[in-house]
């Protein structure tokens, strides 16, 4: 029993609490000043303090702490919450300072109905009561504002079992998507391993926007989610506007470029030119000559310093030819008279009888989604909503007492005296009561 | 006329209000009182409506929104809230003394504002992460918060400095004794820190709703969330430690000025370190 004592007063203590916080803030600055990229590997969890076991034992010590404490110091809130005007505290009306005390000449039901209607009018509904020495009038308010630390400390021990459910039920993840991509797998933030959703999600456009200025507008993907070939949802996703399917939530994260930009290729043919073919690299296309097929092996943005440029492969049931196909090739036939017949590899319509142009490689973005589920989200949602309405109730609000006395003098006439309790913010309860005292004299004198 | 200009017209009205508390502290003539009061609320009253009309101008290049986006226009909403804070306070304890203490900091900032180079004053269009509706209730509570701890410092920078000379002799002399008491400034250090940590606890619940919108997250250990973080606790130790210990007076002022330290560093020492929160 002793021990378990010793425990308790340990853990019930404000001296604990202080500590531990100082400690939490020390972790915190040598978290954030430690350099990430520039440290010895041993020390490496400095910089990731918040995953590390000391800060898990320090939350956890101070989890109990706030827990021990809130029930050790409940009993004597709940005494002050049921406080009723008797008995009065012990030197309530010893040395009160002279504004506090008035004298009348009235006698003691007279400057009982006074004092009543001031009361009344100033501070609402009051309590009266007759004591053997003389009338006590008695008033409180603002009583609940002692619950309010209470549930403050219950919204933070929320707060943290929200965090722990959430890092234990919960995953992260990124998963990149170039247009038209489709896919079920994510990678794990901070490298570890991949996860598999049980539906699959497709990037159907990519958009960003910029202002005149340059800086950017609009991030948007125009994103399907599919499961065992049905679609299930369909959605624009913006920075800031979510997506939710099934639980997981979807943000637009980044963007970045794609390997290799999409060529649009065109032919020409006895003077009609075919439709735009758009093709990526490895991806092949069928030509309208003897079962011909073009693939296509490169696609550079810059080749040789002559601009964007293709390289085919075409084969036909008799062998294979190749060559590139350069968006300039007019500008560079001119400027190198005789290139064509020189570097056959270099001519658009050494495959006769078709004439080869590229009109145009389009770089081609992927959109970076980051990928969560946390379960713990409600529950730190409903804790911040306690914090935040503790304190105010704590702060904003105080339990303030306040007591008048009414006694008749042995030699005629009578006193008041006037005293107050308060929690929080002296200061205002007593010009409170200063006033009070003005306007009970003021009324007395009327 | 520029709203830029008019604001760089109300620093100087700042510089001259700072003056006019100033003499009156020195040579107790009411007169500089009054006037230094009166300068200060113009300098409030222009400083408004500068900021309207940034607002007003930022919708006529055609993007409009709340001109709290940038390090130039938190800078100015920043001394704003600290002016607001403090002529509410002086229309309260009904003392002019903390004048002196107070507005030299709104003064600064807005001098800061005005010619720091790299604080660029231009209005920008919102990028995607800034298009949301909790900017205006996040920054907004923040600001008010870290106005507050300005306040609270002024008051203990004064407490001390009072502290200091009532230990080394009693019977404070001359303009010495026209100090609010140490009694009240105790008090109004308190219940302004108090109103920070309340401010500041709605700021970081605001800014985590939104982290979770926009970057999935309600918390990502990022420097600036995590020197929020450090600010708030300085702060409830320090209320806890009124609360249930009975620190007073000098501790009280001690922790006022640490906390204040690092309401300056969650501002702008954050800015040094890699950050996800790079807009402010």
């Amino acid at each position: 029993m002793k021990k378990v004592n010793i425990l308790w007063s340990f853990f019930s203590s404000v001296k604990l609490t202080l500590v531990l916080l100082f400690l939490m803030v020390l972790l915190f600055i040598v978290a954030t000043v430690v350099p990430r990229e520039s440290i010895a590997p041993e020390f490496a969890w400095l910089a990731d303090i918040h995953h590390s076991w000391l800060f898990y034992i320090l939350t956890a010590v101070f989890s109990l702490n706030l827990m021990i404490c809130s029930i050790d110091r409940w009993p004597v809130t709940m005494k002050q919450f049921k406080m009723t005007g008797i008995p009065v505290p012990s030197g309530l009306f010893e040395n009160l300072p002279e504004k506090r005390v008035i004298f009348t000449e009235k006698n003691i039901e007279d400057a009982g109905r006074v004092v009543e209607a001031a009361l009344s009018s100033a501070i609402g509904r009051i309590e009266k009561s007759d004591t053997g020495t003389g009338l006590l009038f008695y008033r409180q308010r603002g009583r609940f504002s002692l619950l309010g630390v209470y549930i403050v400390h219950l919204g933070v021990l929320i707060i943290i079992a929200g965090a722990v459910i959430g890092s234990m039920l919960g995953f992260k993840a990124d998963m990149n998507l170039s247009e038209g991509e489709e896919s079920s797998n994510a990678q794990l933030t901070g490298g570890k391993g991949a996860h598999r959703l049980d539906f699959s999600v497709r990037c159907d456009r990519f958009i960003m926007e910029l202002y005149d200025t340059g800086a950017p507008k609009t991030y948007r993907s125009d994103l399907s989610f599919i499961k065992e070939g049905q679609m299930i949802h369909q959605a624009s996703l913006l920075v800031n506007h979510p997506i939710n399917v099934n639980g997981v939530r979807f943000y637009q994260s980044s963007y970045g470029l794609a390997e290799g930009g999409k060529a649009i290729l065109t032919f020409k043919r006895e003077g009609t030119e075919s439709p735009e073919i758009p093709v990526k690299e490895g991806e092949s296309f069928d030509l309208p000559v003897e079962n011909a097929k073009a693939s296509v092996l490169r696609v550079e943005e810059n080749m040789m310093q002559m601009g964007p440029a293709v390289k085919l492969n075409i084969a036909t049931g008799k062998g294979s030819i190749q060559l590139w196909v350069f968006q300039h090739i007019k500008e560079i036939a001119e400027a190198n008279p005789g290139l064509l017949s020189e570097v056959p590899l270099f001519n658009p319509g050494l495959f006769q009888p078709l004439l080869f142009s590229l009109k145009r490689i389009e770089r081609q973005y992927y959109t970076g989604l980051h990928v969560v589920r946390d379960p713990g989200v409600p529950f730190v949602l409903v804790g911040g909503l306690l914090l935040l309405a503790g304190i105010l109730m704590a702060f904003f609000f105080t339990h303030q007492r306040i007591w008048v006395l009414v006694t008749s003098e042995a030699g005629g006439g009578t006193t008041i005296c006037l005293a107050g309790r308060v929690n929080r913010y002296q200061d205002v309860l007593q010009r409170q009561i200063d006033d009070l005292g003005v306007k009970i004299r003021k009324e007395l004198s009327a | 006329m520029s709203h830029t200009l008019i604001l760089s017209y109300v620093t100087f009205i700042y510089f001259a209000a700072f003056v006019l508390y100033l003499f009156r502290m020195i040579l107790q003539k009411e007169f500089y009182g009054v006037a230094a009061t009166y300068t200060a609320w113009t300098g409030i009253a222009v400083h408004t409506l500068a900021v309207i009309f940034r607002w007003r101008d930022s919708y006529h290049l055609g993007f409009g929104h709340v001109p709290i986006t940038n390090l130039y226009e938190s800078l100015v909403f920043f001394a704003w809230s600290i002016m607001f804070l403090y002529l509410g306070i002086e229309l309260r304890i009904k003392n002019r003394m903390l004048g002196a203490f107070v507005v030299p900091v709104a003064f600064l900032i807005m001098a800061y504002a005005s010619i720091a180079p790299g604080v660029n004053q231009s209005i920008e269009p919102l990028i995607p992460a800034l298009q949301s509706n909790w900017l205006t209730s996040h920054v907004l509570t923040c600001f008010m918060g870290y106005a507050s701890f300005t306040v609270a410092f002024g008051c203990a920078i004064l407490y001390l400095w009072k502290n200091r000379k009532d230990a080394a002799g009693p019977g404070s002399s001359g303009w010495m004794a026209h100090l609010p008491s140490l009694d009240v400034l105790d008090a109004l250090i308190y219940q302004s820190a108090t109103l920070g940590f309340v401010f500041l606890a709605l700021g970081i619940v605001t800014g985590s709703v939104w982290a979770h919108y926009a970057w999935g997250s309600y918390w990502s250990w990022d420097p600036k969330e995590i020197w929020s973080l450090i600010t708030w606790l300085i702060y409830a130790i320090m209320l806890h430690a009124r609360f249930v210990r009975g620190w007073r007076g000098k501790r009280m002022a001690m922790l006022a000025v640490v906390g204040f330290i690092s309401v300056l560093f969650t501002y702008l020492g954050v800015n040094f370190l890699v950050s996800l929160h790079n807009y402010i």
